[in-house]
């Protein structure tokens, strides 16, 4: 599956998608606090910082860590605050 | 007489030259607070609900806040209250930094200017004592330069609002401009243009006491220390503009007059893309902690002969507004539309929407108008310097979209880009539909400052493009919720860092004023200013049939996301549960 990363969680992370392996929200989110080690202040061990927002697909916003993905997800990251 | 307050609004009838000192009571200071409260009750007061806008009689409301002055963190923060010579409805735009506090510092909670000068003039409020000079000097002048030159005339403590050329014309968007940020949306401009007084200059001495000051510090420290922290990052580090990839990739992004969600250019207007070839700057608002400000310099490679090289504010309002909505992905054509705006005095948003509806007029063949084509940012800069000339059909287009569509006729009143005459800012409300609701039923009409329901749209709360009946209390919250914020006067930008904002809030209220307001009392009094704005509106003509979203929104899917549908039978109940959970 591939991770898209906008706003803050690009800007930190320095790419806009990487490709990775999970089964859960959980356990991406372990890699890329693994992985990216900028993105660890976002993380937290309850799952993403309030800050932050997750999407699977374009559609439903996740937070819950044992949400299941599957092979072929696109998990955008982002900024929570769609302030402007 | 609380603390953090004067006990007095000072208004000044500028036909006469008088002015006078109308005392605030104690309960209507604590039910309306400061702000757009404040602001709201005083308009009902000085029976602003039905005086013609741009008429004499009409009053301008300038109204600060008990938080202004303080340690608070972005606190510096003024409201200006008019009803609206664009929408008819009310109307309440916002600005930060010195003015607010100058103009608290000359013993008042409120400035209300009512009347006419027979001649150009500017407002002089010397610690309370007012005066009129001759504004011929500054006529005309963009609003920076009016700024810079009246500061040199009266003096460097001295603070400026003013307005520009399209205020001076009576452009039905134009802004109030201080220190390079406007009091933008609905038209007051317009309004202090009609009184014919180009420029407010504020100074003063008299500071307010603070109820509990060490109790406030250690609020106020505590503030601060949050606003550094990931939940502003944001806006710190890339600003507003970050937003366009995000709608763009979520087909929220109002592309072409809202004829798509997705603009193929985007990341070229995009912040992440715009600083690689422009140098970009912060700046901050008068006690602010967060700088949110990111100011972009066009490549002097890039500039043309004469062209003033003074870097752009830059947010993301005004790259949709003149950016995707006109189709335009040339990202120093946008920051130069965006600048003349500024010079100009003009709503970047309004200037956008109605520009996109003509350009869309154009391309149906409504409008003959052949060189106004989306996607050019000649055609953009042109336009704006039209409408701010009032010239050719500037005329019509300065007017806002809602009036230009009313002349073009032949049903384009269904693609104005609208709610109740104000044009909708930078959320497609078919992929954001509790957004869609919140413009729907906004005081001010379609707007994203006094709704932001598109925080629910982008949370787990609800399906975006489902709206449910479950979606209005969700609406209702956050509309209440700026409607405390534009009341205290805090800005929004900080609303991630509290952890249960009322009574964080009601813990600051209480620090300032003394009084002993909890986070109960802070709900009720933020429901009763929002029940105070559609009392305006009520008295100002409102019809039940004005809380809807133009026909381009119902009843057919958004072009390449057949989920993002809204029928108007759903809006209809959404708005009607709206209405009735509001009791009214």
């Amino acid at each position: 599956m591939y991770v898209e990363f906008l706003g803050i969680p690009r800007e930190r992370a320095g790419i806009s998608e990487l490709e990775v392996e999970a089964a859960t929200l959980g356990q991406l989110l372990g890699t890329l606090a693994a992985t990216c080690p900028a993105l660890r202040e976002f993380i937290t061990a309850d799952g993403l910082h309030p800050s932050i927002a997750a999407n699977l697909n374009g559609d439903a916003f996740v937070r819950d860590p044992e949400t299941r993905l599957a092979k072929g997800d696109r998990l955008l990251i982002l900024s929570a605050d769609a302030g402007g | 007489m609380p603390s953090g307050y004067h006990g007095s609004y000072l208004r000044i009838d500028v036909s006469s030259g008088r002015a006078e000192r109308v005392p605030l009571s104690d309960t209507v200071l604590r039910h309306y607070i400061g702000g757009s409260g404040l602001g709201a009750r005083l308009l009902l007061d000085e029976g602003g609900a039905t005086a013609d806008p741009l008429s004499p009689e009409a009053p301008l409301v300038f109204a600060f806040s008990p938080l202004v002055g303080s340690p608070l963190t972005t606190s510096a923060k003024f409201a200006v209250v008019a009803r609206s010579p664009l929408t008819g409805r009310f109307n309440d735009s916002l600005a930060s930094s010195g003015f607010a506090l100058a103009g608290k510092r000359c013993g008042c909670d409120a400035i209300v200017i009512v009347g006419c000068v027979p001649t150009w003039s500017v407002l002089v409020v010397d610690d309370g004592e007012i005066r009129l000079e001759p504004a011929g000097d500054v006529l005309g002048d963009p609003c920076h330069v009016a700024e810079e030159k009246l500061r040199a005339r009266l003096g460097a403590d001295y603070r400026i609002a003013s307005i520009g050329p399209a205020g001076e014309r009576g452009v039905r968007y134009a802004t109030i401009s201080h220190d390079g940020r406007h009091a933008g949306r609905g038209g007051s401009g317009a309004v202090l243009g009609s009184k014919h007084v180009k420029a407010i200059a504020v100074r003063g001495t008299q500071r307010c006491d603070w109820a509990h000051p060490r109790k406030l510090t250690e609020l106020s420290r505590d503030l601060s220390k949050r606003s550094f922290g990931p939940a502003t990052a944001k806006y710190r580090e890339l600003g507003t503009a970050t937003n366009l990839l995000t709608f763009n990739r979520f087909g929220a992004l109002p592309t072409r007059n809202f004829q798509s969600g997705t603009f193929e250019e985007a990341a070229s207007l995009a912040p992440e893309q715009l600083s690689v070839a422009h140098a970009r700057t912060r700046a901050s608002c008068v006690a602010c902690t967060i700088g949110c400000e990111h100011i972009y310099a066009l490549p002097s490679t890039a500039l043309t002969e004469g062209e003033p090289r003074r870097g752009v504010r830059l947010e993301y309002e005004s790259m949709f507004a003149l950016g995707s909505l006109c189709g335009v992905g040339d990202g120093d054509a946008v920051l130069r539309a965006s600048r003349r705006c500024d010079e100009l005095g003009i709503d970047t948003i309004s200037a956008g929407g109605t520009i996109a509806f003509a350009m869309e007029c154009v391309e149906r063949g409504l409008l003959d108008e052949p060189w106004l084509t989306f996607g050019s940012g000649d055609a953009v800069l042109k336009a704006i310097d039209l409408i701010g000339r009032r010239d050719g059909v500037g005329r019509m287009l300065a007017e806002g979209s809602r009036r230009a569509a009313e002349v073009i006729g032949q049903g384009s009143i269904a693609f104005a880009p609208q709610v109740k005459g104000l044009e909708i800012p930078g959320y497609e409300p078919r992929a954001l539909q509790t957004m869609a609701l919140g413009f729907a039923v906004g005081a001010r009409g379609a707007d994203h400052n006094r709704s932001g329901a598109y925080e629910v749209d982008f949370s787990d709360k609800v399906d975006r493009r489902h709206a449910t009946l479950d979606s209005v209390r969700h609406a209702i919250d956050t509309e209440d919720k700026a409607a405390l914020m534009d009341s205290l006067i805090l800005c929004k930008f900080l609303r991630g860092v509290f952890t249960d904002f009322h009574a964080e809030a009601a813990d600051m209220l209480q620090a300032v004023t003394g009084w002993d307001v909890t986070a109960d009392e802070l709900r009720e009094t933020a429901r009763r200013i929002v029940a105070s704005k559609r009392q305006v509106n009520l008295l100002a003509g409102w019809t039940p049939d004005e809380d809807t979203l133009p026909e381009r929104f119902l009843d057919a899917p958004l072009p390449g996301d057949a989920a993002a549908l809204l029928t108007r039978e759903r809006l209809q109940e959404l708005v009607a549960e709206y209405h009735r959970q509001r009791g009214w």
